[in-house]
């Protein structure tokens, strides 16, 4: 964020949620006030006795102690002012550090700090920061309505909404946004995101700010909502996984979370309100397709817990390991891999396409207005339900494009069609059965395997709403297409996912199959070929 | 102070909804397609052919003029007959903004797409505030101002209080819901049950042979709603069984009267040139029929009345077929 605006949006957020909740004490039974800074009050004191101790922490027990100390006999003004405080405190977090560190680390600390590393780890090969990113350019590749999406920066606010795979996502968006000529996106990263030096280089190009997952006080998410509202309504484009976490099945998320999409209809009235020249904001909808997923195993692995009903909060994965992401990049690089950035054509906030001057269409392409849909004899209003089903609307666009502008990859396809052998040679266990056993065959043909993965290609092939197919997949070479993927599987993980011996596959992780197939749910294929898993 | 309403199709139902509106003193303009039925209605106040003997306030006023609809009014009642939905939602597309809200009263689905109304309203126009006006509504008890009821579904709750606001009165209750979907299957699939209730009426039978047909109606419009993603709660409601009981107990319904004619040994070529209305449940039988087997649904009673219309069979074969579908539990599941 420019440094003008740093104290400007730290103000208005909070004087925005503290005129709210006044206006709401109007009319609200006595003790609105009261209840609103106890109930902060207590989530904060519960979150700081699960933190470990540290300068951050024990200077939050000091404030809270404050606050609980005045608190006692305080008149109404005062617990206004209590309120002001607990926002100003929140909201100085969310803007305030992160900005220096980031700065200050991806121009100097970076370089000396990942060479360190690498020496320390692997004093052999010596990977410089220049070919590190130079490498990544080669392999990251931004495609899709890319000029339609520049284009609108002329019109209005951007709001980029991407698939969410991996914690590479956002340093490869900023990276990507770079590369795109956008400027640099507006990002609310969790803590983990900070704490990685080497990921921390490419966010040089993501403006972000900071989110705090452990902090669940109402007035800490109102915090947020109205910093992502008003940094819009400053003409602050924005980057939001709408997915909310990354996909831990593998698959195309379809359950999108609809807060900050919702902020932006906020946002958008609130331009409409202030006659800005240029009020619209527009959904940037695309996909990240990877061949490998950094985090993969733990990803896989806490979806099977979740279905087993004793999900737990990863907090320890390949990400925070950073020899893991050093070997990520190294393969990437080896094996030519590509990560593909695909955007899909841009939309209105209310799901309508638009076109390149940024004008709203309706579904015949007939240009329209699009502050009619929050207005009321012309004029705009705010309307919470209202908005919530435009968000609902927009939501299920982006789904729409996700599964539109899906990239399938080698990788993908083959884990997807070996998942089927499994499937239709052990007709009587079910995925979960499967995973366990492996079923009676520990490994197929290579013939098998082949013909398999042909026969689900050839169906994707005929498919008209279909995903998109990588470059070597619509070559069609079968041969090559399976033996790319099960030399890509053999390269990374822990264990391969499949691995080829002699004339041989076997199934060595079925999990990661599974995961890696997931890309490939949602198109009704288990239909199409006959198999059940799927 | 109200807000002009337009209602599109000035056809019975159409007619009446705008002589409730010009009741409540609701500044409403009334499309018709012909310009001499504009005239009628603009010159005697009356819709002769349509709603004969009622009445309508002074003022509504008719029009030919999409554009003007469009224009004046920003929220508007579709009632065009099903067939005729799409065509005149892109003429009105022209002039619709993000601002209209617009709730249909159409009780049909798109033979060839199976399509709702309200999916056919948003693949034609801009307008997002859609939703359904669907319960126990009888033209010409309305138009007498007998007491009833009605829902207004919408996900959007700005609809439901706009046209609440125009449309509740003394005579007519109106309730909101969000169910869009179950309001429109319900609308549309209780006309099948109608029309096979005509044919029990029209035979003589008694009132257990209509009971049983109206129990299993619903257990299959209940069928068909779970696969289209309705709430199945909103059919115990005025969508639902409300206007089911409606249609299938009155003569004066379309769809009854053309079950009783077909009961009488009439074809439905006959039954056609005969009446000048539509009567939606011959189409959209055909349309549910077609939906039922692609999806693999067991919906009985559509199956026969479908046999009926299309496929030839008469009515004693119909009926005989219906009672010879073998009986498990009543509703889904195990019987231990």
């Amino acid at each position: 964020m420019r440094p003008e605006d740093r104290d400007r949006i730290q103000v208005e957020v909070v004087s925005r949620i503290v005129e709210n909740h006044m206006k709401r004490a109007r009319s609200a039974p006595e003790g609105y006030l009261e209840t609103l800074v106890n109930d902060t009050l207590y989530h904060e004191q519960q979150r700081l006795k699960r933190e470990s101790s540290s300068k951050r922490v024990r200077d939050d027990k000091s404030f809270y102690g404050g606050i609980k100390r005045r608190m006692r006999h305080a008149s109404d003004h005062d617990l206004r002012g209590l309120i002001d405080e607990m926002s100003r405190h929140f909201v100085r977090e969310v803007v305030g550090n992160f900005d220096d560190r980031v700065y200050k680390l991806s121009t100097s600390v970076i370089p000396t700090g990942l060479s360190l590393l690498l020496n320390a780890q692997s004093p052999a090969r010596l990977f410089s920061l220049e070919n590190l990113r130079d490498g990544l350019a080669d392999h990251l590749i931004v495609q899709g309505e890319v000029d339609h999406v520049r284009g609108l920066l002329d019109h209005g606010t951007l709001v980029v909404v991407p698939t969410h795979s991996s914690n590479l996502d956002s340093p490869l968006l900023g990276y990507a946004a770079h590369l795109m000529g956008l400027p640099p996106l507006l990002y609310g990263a969790g803590l983990n995101l900070f704490t990685n030096p080497m990921i921390s280089f490419f966010m040089r190009n993501l403006g972000a700010y900071r989110v705090d997952r452990k902090k669940n006080a109402g007035l800490y998410k109102e915090v947020l909502k109205e910093y992502a509202t008003v940094a819009m309504e400053m003409g602050y484009h924005n980057l939001f996984f709408p997915g909310g976490t990354r996909s831990r099945s593998g698959a195309i998320e379809q359950h999108l979370k609809k807060g900050l999409l919702g902020t932006a209809v906020r946002a958008y009235v609130g331009n409409l309100k202030a006659k800005k020249a240029k009020p619209n904001i527009y959904v940037a909808p695309c996909t990240l397709s990877y061949k490998l997923v950094l985090e993969a195993e733990t990803l896989i692995d806490d979806h099977l817990k979740e279905v087993g009903k004793s999900r737990y909060i990863i907090s320890d994965d390949e990400f925070s390991r950073p020899r893991r992401i050093y070997n990520f990049f190294s393969n990437l690089v080896s094996l030519d891999a590509k990560i593909l950035i695909t955007f899909s054509p841009p939309l209105d906030l209310f799901g309508n396409p638009v076109n390149r001057q940024g004008e709203s269409l309706d579904p015949h392409g007939r240009v329209i207005d699009p502050a009619g849909y929050v207005s009321r004899d012309g004029e705009p209003v705010y309307d919470d339900q209202r908005d919530h089903e435009y968000t609902n609307e927009v939501a299920s666009e982006i789904g729409r494009a996700y599964m539109e502008h899906n990239v399938i990859q080698s990788t993908n396809l083959v884990a997807f069609s070996i998942f089927n052998l499994l499937s239709r040679k052990n007709p009587d266990l079910d995925v979960y059965r499967i995973l366990r056993t492996g079923g009676d065959e520990p490994s197929f043909t290579m013939a098998d395997v082949h013909v398999e993965t042909e026969r689900v290609l050839s169906t994707l092939d005929e498919m008209e709403a279909g995903p998109r197919l990588e470059r070597d997949l619509r070559r069609g070479d079968i041969q090559e297409i399976v033996g790319d993927a099960l030399k890509t599987f053999a390269l990374y993980h822990t264990r391969p996912a499949a691995r080829r011996r002699g004339d041989r596959v076997f199934h060595d992780d079925r999990n990661l199959l599974l995961y890696y197939g997931n890309r490939l749910r949602g198109y009704d294929l288990g239909r199409k070929l006959g198999v059940n898993w799927a | 102070m109200h807000e002009n309403v337009a209602v599109v199709g000035s056809g019975s139902w159409g007619t009446t909804i705008a002589k409730i509106l010009g009741d409540n003193n609701v500044p409403t303009l009334l499309w018709a397609r012909r310009e001499d039925a504009c005239r009628e209605i603009n010159e005697t106040r009356q819709n002769e052919k349509y709603l004969p003997g009622a009445r309508l306030g002074e003022s509504i006023r008719a029009t030919h003029d999409l554009q003007e609809v469009c224009e004046r009014c920003k929220a508007i009642v579709m009632v065009v007959p099903s067939h005729g939905v799409r065509q005149v939602a892109f003429d009105m597309g022209h002039y619709l903004t993000g601002e209209h809200v617009m709730v249909h009263a159409v009780k049909g689905i798109e033979v060839d797409t199976f399509k709702r109304i309200s999916e056919i309203l948003r693949e034609e126009t801009c307008v997002k505030k859609i939703g359904v006006l669907s319960g126990p509504n009888l033209a010409r008890e309305l138009a007498a101002q007998q007491p009833a009821g009605t829902l207004v579904a919408s996900r959007f709750n700005e609809v439901f209080k706009r046209f609440h606001k125009a449309l509740h009165n003394n005579y007519f209750r109106v309730y909101g819901g969000r169910d869009v979907v179950g309001a429109e299957v319900g609308g549309a699939f209780k006309n099948i049950v109608a029309l096979a209730a005509g044919i029990v009426d029209g035979l003589g039978l008694g009132d257990n042979t209509k009971a049983l047909l109206l129990t299993r109606g619903m257990a299959e419009m209940g069928k068909l709603g779970a696969a289209m993603g309705a709430d199945l709660l909103t059919f115990g409601g005025m969508a639902g069984i409300g206007d089911l009981m409606a249609t299938c107990a009155s003569p004066l319904s379309r769809n009854h009267q053309v079950g009783e004619r077909l009961a009488k040994g009439e074809t439905l070529e006959q039954i056609r040139a005969a009446m000048f209305m539509v009567a939606e449940g011959v189409k959209t039988t055909r349309a549910v029929h077609a939906y039922a087997q692609y999806k693999g649904l067991d919906l009985h009673i559509v199956a026969a009345v479908h046999r009926l219309l299309y496929e030839g069979a008469t009515v004693p074969e119909a009926i005989r077929d219906l009672m010879a579908v073998p009986t498990g539990a009543e509703f889904d599941g195990n019987l231990r």
